[in-house]
């Protein structure tokens, strides 16, 4: 099992999500056990403006513990993160960042994740 | 639960549908005067399709700003792909839903150094727009290699052969033997030691990575090989 603790910067309640890695994917868009595939089958809404498949930044977030126990960044996320407003050294994108077995993480949604350039 | 922001959606009009390809097709959209939708060469926009409920699938937008307010996008029939499937079915007058526009991946005006142009299949779309902001104004030359699996498959191909006639500056290099990979190595990494270029890449699959790592590889810095990889 793993926890996905949610906190938002619009100061919505924080939620506090426990699953099942193994049983990935929950849903369709993102990678299978990414946080945007989490977040969505647990009725919490992350923009995810391309579909899931890792040409936006609409699903930045910033994580806030755990970052270690997440899926390594691929050159693509990086590029895209390369032009994601409030970039922190802790950014992922959700629909890239896969949260490994027995994790348990922390993740901020930003109040804007406009990426227009 | 709502976190950030509720976005803007849009609905258009369906006003014209050409078949520009094999299983390929062209949408008009005619954007509402409002909310007013403004975008930059190379965006696309997230249609928000109702497939099973609700579906996100982004399309590139294949027209100018300047063609406000019509915009175009343009997809090939995927093989059980619900998105393309959906779209093929609808007739000129039905409505599309849509946010936007999206996307980094952006030319905006004439480049400041040699800029070349990478497209794979119905990845011209946003190279499309981005090309003819390039060549306006354009004092560096400009390249498109555009590779498809026939010439049939090759969108715009008048259009790309008249602007290469136009423009003393600009090149357009059809490719349909499978050829792009050998081609860009041959010509940008082996051919000089010039790494002042400007790449832009846009396809479907691994196509687009491999050209990204074989130029970055190659001595050309990071940012200035962009890409977008659907």
């Amino acid at each position: 099992m793993a926890t996905l603790r949610v906190l938002f910067e619009n100061c919505a309640p924080e939620r506090i999500i426990e699953f099942d890695p193994k049983k990935a994917p929950f849903q369709h868009d993102g990678r299978p056990g990414s946080i945007l595939d989490i977040l969505l089958a647990h009725g919490v809404h992350l923009d995810h403006a391309c579909g899931g498949s890792c040409a936006c930044t609409t699903c930045h977030v910033i994580v806030k513990n755990g970052f270690e126990k997440l899926s390594e960044a691929q050159e693509n996320e990086l590029d895209l993160l390369d032009k994601a407003p409030g970039l922190t050294p802790t950014s992922r994108l959700g629909c890239q960042a896969v949260i490994e077995d027995d994790a348990e993480i922390t993740v901020l949604i930003p109040r804007f994740t406009i990426n227009a350039a | 639960m709502t976190a950030t922001v509720q976005r803007i959606t849009y609905e258009a009009t369906i006003e014209h549908i050409d078949e520009i390809g094999p299983e390929t097709r062209s949408f008009i959209l005619r954007l509402p005067p409002t909310p007013h939708f403004a975008f930059r060469p190379g965006q696309f926009i997230s249609c928000l399709l109702p497939v099973g409920g609700e579906i996100i699938r982004p399309y590139s937008i294949a027209s100018d700003p300047e063609d406000a307010p019509r915009l175009e996008i343009c997809l090939n029939l995927v093989p059980n792909g619900p998105g393309s499937h959906y779209l093929f079915s609808l007739a000129v007058g039905a409505t599309v839903r849509f946010s936007g526009p999206w996307g980094t991946f952006i030319v905006d005006g004439a480049p400041a150094a040699e800029c070349v142009f990478i497209a794979e299949g119905t990845g011209i779309a946003p190279i499309r727009p981005m090309l003819r902001r390039a060549l306006a104004g354009a004092t560096h030359p400009v390249r498109l290699h555009y590779s498809a699996t026939s010439a049939a498959h090759l969108l715009y191909a008048q259009e790309l052969e008249a602007a290469a006639r136009t423009h003393a500056s600009f090149t357009f290099a059809p490719v349909i033997d499978g050829s792009l990979t050998e081609d860009i190595a041959r010509r940008y990494v082996s051919g000089d030691s010039d790494r002042a270029r400007r790449f832009y890449i846009c396809g479907v699959g691994d196509i687009v990575p491999r050209l990204r790592d074989l130029l970055r590889r190659s001595g050309y810095e990071r940012r200035a090989v962009q890409y977008e990889k659907w």
